[in-house]
Parts: structure tokens; sequence; C-alpha cells
């Protein structure tokens, strides 16, 4: 017992660090898949057919095949083919390969949401609209945009969760997230040896980051809660 | 001179012809009923008149201006259809309404939309002040003066069909159409919107209507046409044809209502 409170505060220090990896990778993908399911929402609903088939082609081989897999291509395959590889040493040159994985990856699952939500917008909003003399990206913004948002809501909040845990593939190519510190302790970290408690430690933290990301998207969904769609 | 002349209107749905030839003719301040069995084109009628669709054949002239001619692209350009579509209100079946907005603003947004296009006509280039007073004037016209900041769905069908209409009458369109205003509502609900549809009757403003309330077709058109298969079968006075139509199928139309 006396051991875990001499071990405990190495360990969360560690464990922060990991963390910390854990949540830049969350942050960047956020920020990436955001604006790029959007893009890529709009390219499978384009009228121009070699761009929708397109986005739907490359949105099902994202959506079908395993994250961990996508993520090894984008880390290994420039090298294989380049000769040299592209994304740096380092830890540095892992997060950016991460980060480009996790980025098509997730736009890939918002973009399928975007795509059911701009299409549940019942047909007649564009058309009252449309008769009120409005454009149509007048009709967008003002009109379908924050029923788009109301309806996406819940299910971006279900795959924004998913994402926090899906962080952790990314210690598939040595990435220093906070799993990969956890297990650390399991061979040898910071002079402690032989420990798995750290491991299952992780968890608390990915609990605490949901729980706070379920309040906030509980908030969001109140703060839409003043109408019905 | 006509406000509105309709020339040889066409429109097919892939290999359907749904509007055959449609042609008549509507005066400024005349009330116009379209009746018809389901499935005649009434509504791809309206559509047409507001651009929804665009007519395969023929013209849709107001007041002297040919707005659409199936024949000369020039007149189809997306550009000027919105700015063309300003002459027409439609008030859909299902209304329609901006669900995330309250009735007042829902009559609002396109009013302060339009004001801030640096293109519109300088009547619509209002000040907010004017356009909520407009607003506000508009939704007491319909008797919702005490509904304002509620939602649509804290409304009734009847009163969300009334904001709806306030919010048709905001661009102040020279022709309003209607399609089948109360055929959403609860019977004990139709009548309220009768009424103010009754109500908007008024020298300048030009309606039409298309409605299965034979009763108030008659008392509120001054001209009733009777579609039936994309045709117009038979057109004329009120009276005349809701108590005495002379075509066979307007005949078994009206039968069904008595
Ligand atoms: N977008 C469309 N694509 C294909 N067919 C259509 C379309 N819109 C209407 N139609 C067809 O055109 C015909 C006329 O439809 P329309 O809605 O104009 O009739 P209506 O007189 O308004 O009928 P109702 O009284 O039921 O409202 C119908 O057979 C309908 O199925
Ligand atoms: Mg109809």
């Amino acid at each position: 017992m006396q051991l875990f409170f001499e071990q405990f505060p190495i360990v969360v220090r560690s464990l922060n660090v990991g963390f910390l990896q854990t949540l830049k990778l969350f942050f960047v993908t956020l920020i990436g898949a955001i604006p790029l399911g959007l893009v890529i929402a709009l390219g499978s609903m384009s009228r121009v057919k070699p761009l929708s088939i397109l986005s739907r082609v490359v949105v099902w081989i994202i959506r079908g095949s395993p994250l961990m897999i996508q993520l090894l291509i984008i880390f290994y395959f420039p090298g294989i083919v380049l000769g040299k590889p592209i994304w740096g040493g380092g830890e540095g040159g892992r997060f950016a390969a991460a980060s480009a994985a996790f980025i098509i990856n997730y736009a890939c699952y918002f973009s399928e949401i975007y795509r059911g939500g701009i299409q549940s917008v019942p047909v007649g909003q564009e058309e009252a609209g449309l008769v009120l003399g409005m454009t149509k990206p007048q009709i967008f913004f003002h009109v379908k945009l924050s029923q788009v948002i109301k309806r996406i809501v819940p299910p971006m909040s279900n795959e924004i969760i998913t994402l926090v845990k899906d962080t952790s593939l990314a210690r598939i190519i040595a990435l220093q997230e906070i799993i990969w510190a956890g297990q650390a302790f399991m061979k040898s970290s910071m002079g402690i040896s032989g420990a798995i408690w750290p491991l299952f430690f992780t968890g608390v933290y990915y609990l605490a980051c949901n729980g706070l990301l379920t309040l906030l998207f509980g908030w969001i969904e109140r703060k839409l809660s003043y109408y019905k769609v | 001179m006509a406000i509105l002349e309709v020339k040889n209107l066409r429109k097919s749905f892939g290999a359907t012809e749904v509007l055959k030839d449609i042609s008549f003719t509507m005066e400024k301040g005349q009330v116009a009923s379209i009746i018809g069995s389901s499935g005649s084109g009434k509504t791809t009628l309206l559509r047409c008149l507001n651009f929804l669709e665009l007519p395969d054949a023929g013209q849709i002239i107001v007041g002297g201006e040919t707005l659409f001619d199936a024949a000369d692209p020039a007149t189809q350009k997306e550009r000027e259809l919105r700015r063309k579509r300003l002459r027409f209100g439609l008030v859909f079946q299902n209304f329609n309404l901006f669900p995330q907005y309250t009735a007042l603003k829902n009559v609002m947004l396109a009013m302060e939309l339009l004001a801030k296009d640096k293109t519109a006509d300088a009547r619509n280039r209002r000040t907010p002040d004017e356009i909520e007073r407009e607003a506000k004037a508009l939704l007491d016209q319909v008797g919702l003066s005490n509904r304002m900041e509620n939602y649509p769905w804290q409304l009734s069908g009847g009163q969300q069909q009334r904001v709806a209409i306030a919010r048709a009458l905001a661009l102040k369109p020279e022709i309003l159409c209607f399609d089948e205003p109360t055929s959403a509502l609860d019977p004990e609900l139709t009548g309220e919107v009768l009424r103010v549809i009754r109500s908007l009757k008024s020298s300048d403003r030009t309606m039409i209507i298309v409605t299965h309330e034979m009763a108030f077709a008659r008392d509120v058109s001054d001209h009733v046409i009777f579609m039936d298969g994309g045709v117009i079968v038979e057109q004329g006075d009120p009276n005349a044809i809701i108590n005495n139509p002379t075509q066979d199928r307007t005949i078994q139309f009206l039968s069904r209502f008595n």
C-alpha cells in the first residue's frame, strides 16, 4: 500500500504527459475532420456524377476498413512507395501521420452524419424560402443550418465520444498517448516496473473526458430544444 | 389590362404530361378558385406560377411583362427567376413555417434578407423598425397579435397557416396563391383560415386559391377554374360553374360534394 502511494504521483505525472498527446490528437482530429467532413458531404450530394461517386467510394473504403490498418498504411506506405519516409522521425512525425489518418477517417464518418442531417430537412423548407425570394445560400444559412445542427448533435456526440476512445489506436504506430504511457509501466518506466494498475487507471482519464463531453452535448441539445423539427 | 396571363402552359414529369395546354387570364383584384380531383395538376400549376417548376412550354405574363417564356431561355435565368418569384406568393398546404423562428420572425425573415439586398427594389429596402412594424401589423391582420412570440410547434394548425399567410403577404406579392390552405387542418379549424383569406380580398390583391371547399370557392371567388387530367375543362362565373356545370366531367366531380 505504501508502495502504491509512492508510485501514484510518478504514474500520474507520466499519464498526464500521455493524456496531453491524446487530447492533442483528439482536438486536431476535430478541427480537421469537422470541415473536411462537410466538403465530403457536399461532394457526395453533388450533381456532378464523378464527384459524388468518388466521394461515396472513399467514404465506403474508409468506413469499411479498420482505422488501425489505415493508420499503418498512412504511416508506412508513403515510405515504401517513395523510398523515403514523409512523416519525419520521432514523436512529431508519428503525430502528423496519426492526425492525417484520424482526420480522414473521422471526416468520412462526419460526412455521412452531415449528409443525413441535410437530407432530412423537408424539401418544403427550401421551397418556402424560394417563394420568399431567398437565394440558395440564404436558405442554407438562415433556414436549414439550424435544423441540420439540431438533427446532427446526437449522432455527432456519439461519434466524438468514440473518437476519444479511438485515439488509443495510435499507439500501433508508437504514438505516446495515454495507453502507451500506462503500458510502459508493465515493463519499466520511471523506475517502476511490472505494475499493471497504471494501465487500468488510464480508464479514469477516458471516463472523465467523456463525462465532460456528455455534459457539453447535453447542454447543446437543451439549448436547441426550444423548437421542434 | 390583365394582371396575369397564362398561355398554353405544358408540364411533364418524365413521360406523364401533367399540364396540357393551360391558358387563363385574371384581372387585378380578382379571386380565382381552382377546383378538380386529385392528380388533376392543380398544385403543379401553382408551382409553375411560382417557378418552383419550370414549364416545358407556354408563357407566364404579369402586368404585361413576359416573366417566363419556355421558348426564350433568357427568361429562365436563376437570378432573374428569384426576382420574378417576388411577384407571386404561395401558401402551402402544410404551411412550411420555419420551426426555429417565432411567428414574428417567420414573417420578418424574408423582409430582412431582402432589405440587405443591394439589388432589391426601393420599396423593399426597409429599415429594421419598419420591418418589425409591418410584420406585427400583418400578424394582427390575421388575428395573431397575441401569438407573435410563439414558435410554430406552440401553435394550432389554423394558427400556423395564418402565420404562413402573413409571411406570404410580407413581400407584397401581386398575385397570392393558396394550395389547399385548409386541407391539412382539422375541420373545426378551417373556418378561421377561410375567414382570413376572405378578408384579404381587395382591389389590388389578386388571388388564386386551390380548394376543395366548394361553398367557399363559390362565395369568395370571381372566377372558377375546373381542372381534370391536366386540362381546364370549364371556367367562368362561380355560380354558373358550381351550381350549373355544363360539362359531364364537371357535373361528375361536383356531384361528390352534395
Ligand atoms: N415532381 C413530380 N414528379 C413526378 N410526378 C409528379 C411530380 N409532381 C406531381 N406529379 C404528378 O403530377 C400529377 C398532378 O399532380 P398535382 O400535385 O399537380 O395534382 P393536384 O391536382 O394538386 O392533386 P391533389 O388534389 O391531390 O393535390 C400527379 O399524377 C402527380 O403524381
Ligand atoms: Mg395538390
